[in-house]
């Protein structure tokens, strides 16, 4: 505006200033690879020489000539499968056993916190170990009950439910957002409930649950994207193997662009994938006034 | 509330640290490589090696440094698992190092690619001449591609079996019998196992791995040299990968690799090789663990073996060289410096002198002069265990990796075909098959560039 007073044209200058490191990270390193790996999508390109256009030909490739993409596609949407409702029931169930007022609870909750700030590197050596089929603690345990465990890691059957169990571990991160959902969650509610003579089974289902969608609504949406970018624990556990069982899109993307440098095939890859986490997103999102409730 | 005066203790705190910072950055001492010869033209080198073999590296590129009074070599170590795309970004970046030491699948690729200098431009063709004269054959094809050469050997690597004597002893095998055939191999493996009362594996007697290690001693190959194809379907590749298979028959995949991962501390250091602990009484492993076993478990007996011919076309004294190779990158700004670096290394220009090096990293020789060097035949006196590999160095029946662009690739692709015929989860020939239709692929994609 003309007449702004100095004052705000300051401000703004300033807050301009503020946001320039970020705002020039953004367009340089998000928006600029962004849009060009779209452009690189539709060509060949190895980094060294000039990107080549050659059409439509890495999408065609992709879907009907490299069994690979097709196999990395089974194995993630098999771990997002099972991973991202695992995590869901895991994750709510954990927060309203840590609601509960009983003493020494805030250790608890903090006990069950600590797996999800562990570096992921870290805790994928863990858990390759815990995973030994011979001197593993999991196997170990089974044996107490008289069961031969799987060789886990080592198995194209059990690789990846063994990833989906490891995925549980870290389910603190999203236990602390349910918490904080129930925490929300109106105690005259609840009192109501119970003068008019609801059990628990009635008060969680009618009550606490319903309330606590929006939250789940939002750790649905982050755990898929999530599952659908899964790449450092079998990039460090297991490398895709055994005979590719656990080769996921985004280590497939991964070896892809940076072993045999194929930048334009990976970047089809990547915009694949971005098209199917909208799709998917997008399903959740229409669902969600089916589902999700907002007022109390 | 703040106040005018916090405000200004904000600012000042705030520039101090900013100032600090900055100060800190320009003058961290360990963002500076220092020199010890500032005055000299620079040669900044890459590599790869980690842990005690650095240690080699700097007191070769310090006796350099020593030698000649117009470079100086500033080695970089490089961490393995993104030297590869570091280097061809830094090329791409035209801030290339001046050489760099290589032992991965990338040097046809590469060559093809313009990434890489050829020699050729650096040395005269008499120059070049008297080299090839003067190194193994293999030396010579490891570095050559589409009839230029890229890349000089310092050190090359071939296998063999490493066996326990105790354990030959023990089931009555003769330690001092080297097997005629591949059929007395497997013999002696079967006698050498060892399981439990529930039949789990106690001791593996030999279990063969890399599948492209094996095929040269089975007379098959991955190239035809003359017509320049890739062969994998011959009857000699389909026997090696057959005989490999057979051991998972014989004793189990499941049992196997229970007993495999009871093994593994998952480091992958030296100690990880079962065949110290005794878990394996025979292992197919590389030259330099003679060194390390002399580092690091020196009072184990143990001895080598060629792999003897398998199949019916089998050959002796066969096998796959692997080497460590220097390259130099296009848009070097010291390509003759680097150049002046791998001939001092290599042996190139005073054989007697590179033999030392070679002997520090526990290296095979890249010529006949540098094996019959005084420094060398010492030792080989040490570890009388390395002639072995010396014996096989001459040998008309080694083969190196296919010179193809996609070797990478055909590597990766190959470990994962081999891992299923391991596992039985595909025979053998199908698997060589979808092998081949894999890689053609691949090719026909990158041929399409016009």
């Amino acid at each position: 505006m003309k007449d702004a007073t100095p004052f705000i044209t300051r401000l703004t200058q300033s807050g301009w200033f503020f946001i320039s490191p970020w705002l020039l990270g953004f367009l340089l390193f998000t928006l600029m690879p962004f849009v060009a790996s779209f452009y690189l999508s539709f060509c060949r390109y190895d980094i060294l020489s000039a990107p080549e256009w050659i059409g439509l030909d890495n999408y065609i490739e992709l879907f009907t000539a490299d069994p690979l993409f097709w196999k990395s596609l089974y194995n993630t949407f098999f771990y997002a499968l099972f991973a991202i409702p695992l995590g869901i029931v895991a994750g709510v169930i954990m927060a309203m056993l840590l609601n509960l007022e009983i003493r020494g609870v805030s250790v608890y909750r903090t006990l069950f916190f600590i797996p999800s700030i562990v570096p992921l590197v870290a805790s994928s050596i863990l858990w390759i170990w815990l995973f030994n089929p011979q001197i593993g603690l999991i196997n170990a345990m089974l044996g107490w009950v008289g069961i031969t465990g799987p060789t886990w890691l080592s198995s194209t059957a059990w690789s990846k439910p063994a990833l989906i169990l490891m995925s549980v571990w870290a389910v603190g991160g999203s236990m602390v957002i349910y918490l904080a959902g129930l925490k929300n969650i109106p105690v005259e509610l609840y009192e109501a409930s119970v003068i008019d003579g609801a059990g628990i089974w009635h008060r969680t289902r009618h009550i606490t649950l319903p309330l606590l969608t929006p939250v789940i609504f939002f750790n649905l949406m982050m755990g898929m994207i999530g599952a659908f970018q899964y790449f450092t624990q079998a990039y460090i556990m297991t490398m895709g193997g055994p005979e590719d069982s656990t080769l996921f899109y985004g280590l497939y993307l991964f070896q892809r662009s940076w072993a045999y440098l194929d930048m334009g095939y990976a970047s089809a890859m990547a915009w694949i994938l971005f098209v199917i986490i909208l799709v998917f997103s997008l399903l959740v999102f229409k669902s969600h006034k089916k589902w999700v409730h907002y007022d109390h | 509330m703040i106040t005018e005066r916090s405000k200004i203790i904000f600012k000042v705190l705030g520039a101090a640290l900013l100032a600090i910072g900055l100060l800190f950055l320009a003058f961290n001492p360990s963002s500076q490589v220092t020199r010890a010869y500032p005055d000299r033209e620079e040669v900044v080198f890459w590599h790869m090696w980690t842990g005690e073999w650095t240690e080699v590296v700097n007191r070769i590129v310090k006796r350099f440094n020593e030698s000649q009074e117009e470079y100086e070599v500033v080695a970089l170590p490089i961490p393995r698992s993104g030297a590869d795309f570091k280097f061809l970004l830094s090329v791409a970046g035209k801030t290339p190092p001046d050489v760099m030491a290589q032992w991965r699948s990338v040097l046809p690729a590469w060559a093809s690619q313009g990434v890489i200098m050829p020699f050729e431009d650096l040395m005269s063709p008499e120059e070049l001449e008297a080299m090839k004269e003067m190194v193994y054959p293999v030396v010579w094809d490891i570095g050559s591609y589409d009839g230029k050469f890229y890349g000089l050997s310092v050190g090359l690597n071939i296998w063999a079996l490493y066996y326990r004597p105790s354990h030959f002893v023990e089931v009555g095998l003769d330690p001092d019998r080297v097997f005629a055939s591949m059929d007395e191999l497997d013999a002696a493996s079967e006698k050498l196992f060892r399981f439990d009362a529930s039949g789990n594996i106690l001791r593996i007697g030999f279990l063969p791995q890399h599948f492209h290690g094996w095929l040269p001693s089975f007379g098959g190959s991955l190239y035809d040299w003359e017509s320049g194809e890739v062969t994998l379907r011959t009857p000699a590749n389909l026997a090696a990968l057959e005989w490999m298979q057979g051991y998972t028959h014989r004793y189990g995949l499941d049992r196997i690799i229970r007993f495999n991962s009871s093994l593994q501390s998952g480091t992958g250091g030296t100690m990880d090789w079962p065949f110290i602990s005794g878990a394996y009484s025979i292992a197919f492993d590389g030259q330099w663990r003679v060194e390390q076993l002399a580092r690091y478990a020196p009072n184990l007996d143990y001895r080598v073996m060629p792999v003897p011919p398998g199949g019916t076309e089998g050959l002796p004294q066969a096998g796959l060289v692997a080497a460590t190779f220097m390259i130099i990158p296009e848009g070097a700004k010291n390509p003759r410096g680097a150049m002046e670096f791998i001939k001092f290394w290599s042996g190139i220009v005073d054989p007697d002198r590179a033999a030392e090096f070679y002997t520090w990293g526990g290296w095979l020789p890249i010529s006949q002069e540098i094996a019959e060097a005084p420094a060398y035949r010492a030792y080989v006196g040490r570890y009388p265990q390395f002639q072995v590999f010396l014996d096989i160095l001459p040998s008309p029946n080694l083969t190196i990796l296919p010179p193809i662009v996609e070797q990478n690739y055909l590597m990766d692709r190959m470990n994962q075909m081999e891992q299923r015929v391991l596992r039985l989860s595909e025979e053998p020939e199908p698997a060589l098959q979808g092998l081949m239709i894999e890689l053609e692929r691949e090719m026909s994609k990158r041929r399409e560039r016009p």
